[in-house]
């Protein structure tokens, strides 16, 4: 059978594309968390206990068309590691799962939109991901899978504690909504650390780019919720757009300040890194990233003529180890990777000139 | 008394901590509680099974403070680590290893005393609200997210004293209710 990673690699990714008004907000994803009656959590269950939800999750898909019609399975115990990472760089999985040894399934829409993960944390972990701030439509089409997912499944549920999760953090709800956002002004004038201070004490929570325990690279900041019980979802997702709000006014304030203010710390951001994307011959993966994020901020700020915000976005995603090895058709060692990685964005802004 | 962590300042904070059972006293100045603090909420992810446990201590010591103040035999005490869950085996250290974990949806009920205290602190309310598993709420998310911007603007709109506005917007919101009960 054809590898269905082929079949990602082939088509943009969704949550890259490009939006219409800001940049600063780069996608939104929300999550439900999700477990079977009847059967343990999958940190207490065992192998044949794991292999039950995988069929009940995909008889179910199966039948209910979801996500989307003919879902993609993955199996990431009989991928190799390449292709496991990615669908770690996609956004598709979490870390934790692709390591997983055995009983865990993954169904992914063909558009890359909507997704769930079996037996990660939870049973289930149904996520829907769209570009740009829109939490509006992404809560509806994963309001809705879930409507039609629980037609077909029994989940945990408490009268009280509302459903019932291996992680006491997101019992209730369930629910997990964020917003991804590019923050380099904020980075770049000292701001990010309050900034992040004042997120966490009203219980929200600022991460990186692949979700727990990442490093901040390329100035990507994911903003979610944290409480998941006590509010009715709409509840959480309205008072996280507030949040989400202020920040993007606070990193354009900080934009307009540097434009205006301080200008040379600007334009010699921008510049350094475009000067190492254009000529370096050996590229690290989070050099690449950061320099990548000061470009992005430098089409935004229109310092660049040529320079399409897209070419910029699919950059952020093909430098990664895994999307470089398969556009490489091999395994490639980290050395080989910096250099390729390298050639890769000096073919793809040969042509830009700097205004 | 000099500040435990710098060995400078004068110790103006006192930290009472229960580590391992043992209750601790960190005797620290305003500049190294600060950094401590900061790096607490910003720095360290949130650790839930540290809290967990934590509140497991607290509970034991706060049991026999309890049985000393009544003066009556109430039997043994509670040992909230002798808890197994009946329908997976689940312990407190089995929580405790696996980040705060728990092993299926018994494990609420059986570490319900454990978990409520902080579930408390983890989250806004002690109480689900939100969705159901049958389909028994009225209107769709979006009407539900619409409902709520109109009544946060409508709040708004009232405390600037912008009353005309305000009545339009009421008026929206009363035909939004109507349409999202005409759906159900």
């Amino acid at each position: 059978m054809k590898n269905p990673i082929d079949y990602f690699l082939n088509s943009k990714v969704g949550w890259l594309a490009d939006t219409h008004g800001s940049d600063i907000p780069v996608s939104s994803r929300i999550r439900l968390a999700r477990n079977l009656t009847g059967v343990p959590f999958p940190i207490a269950a065992d192998n044949s206990q794991l292999t039950t939800v995988c069929e009940a999750v995909k008889s179910a898909a199966e039948k209910l068309q979801c996500p989307g019609k003919k879902p993609l399975l993955f199996e990431p115990k009989t991928m190799d590691p390449v292709d496991r990472q990615v669908l770690l760089e996609r956004r598709l999985a979490s870390n934790d799962f692709i390591q997983r040894e055995a009983g865990t399934l993954l169904l992914v829409s063909r558009d890359e939109s909507s997704s769930i993960m079996v037996n990660e944390e939870d049973h289930l972990r149904i996520q829907v991901m769209n570009p740009g701030f829109e939490f509006d439509r992404t809560w509806s089409s994963l309001s809705e899978m879930e409507d039609r997912l629980k037609q077909q499944l029994d989940f945990a549920w408490d009268d009280r504690l509302g459903y019932l999760t291996s992680c006491p953090t997101n019992v209730g709800t369930g629910m997990r909504a964020s917003v991804m956002l590019h923050l380099p002004a904020l980075v770049l004038t000292n701001r990010i650390g309050a900034a992040i201070q004042g997120i966490s004490r009203l219980s929200y929570e600022a991460r990186g780019f692949f979700g727990e325990g990442t490093e901040n690279t390329g100035n990507l900041f994911q903003i979610s919720n944290r409480s998941t019980l006590g509010e009715t979802e709409e509840q959480i997702i309205s008072q996280l757009s507030a949040v989400v709000r202020q920040l993007i006014n606070h990193e354009k304030h900080f934009r307009m300040h540097l434009l205006e203010q301080d200008h040379d710390l600007l334009a010699d951001y921008v510049g350094r890194a475009y000067g190492t994307l254009r000529y370096a011959h050996v590229l690290p993966t989070s050099e690449a990233l950061n320099s990548l994020s000061a470009l992005r901020l430098g089409v935004a700020m229109n310092m660049f003529n040529a320079l399409e915000m897209h070419t910029v976005n699919e950059l952020l995603l093909i430098i990664h180890p895994a999307h470089l090895q398969k556009f490489e058709g091999r395994d490639l060692d980290e050395t080989e990777r910096d250099v390729l990685r390298a050639d890769l964005v000096r073919e793809k802004l040969k042509n830009i000139e700097k205004n | 008394m000099l500040c435990h962590l710098c060995n400078k300042n004068p110790a103006t904070i006192h930290i009472q901590e229960f580590v391992n059972g043992e209750k601790k006293t960190l005797h620290i100045c305003a500049q190294c509680a600060a950094s401590k603090a900061l790096g607490d909420s910003a720095i360290n992810p949130f650790n839930l099974a540290e809290l967990i446990y934590n509140i497991s201590e607290k509970m034991q010591f706060h049991d026999s403070a309890q049985d000393n103040s009544d003066g009556e035999e109430s039997g043994p005490l509670k040992d909230i680590s002798a808890i197994v869950c009946k329908n997976c085996g689940w312990t407190v250290e089995k929580m405790r290893e696996n980040a705060g974990r728990l092993g299926c949806a018994e494990c609420y009920k059986a570490f319900s005393d454990l978990i409520k205290p902080s579930l408390e602190k983890l989250h806004r309310g002690t109480m689900h609200v939100g969705k159901k598993p049958g389909n028994e709420r009225s209107g769709s998310p979006q009407q539900m997210l619409e409902m709520l911007r109109l009544q946060k603007e409508l709040q708004e709109l009232v405390m600037r004293e912008e009353y005309e506005m305000a009545a339009d917007i009421r008026d929206k919101i009363h035909k939004l209710k109507e349409e999202m009960e005409k759906n159900d």
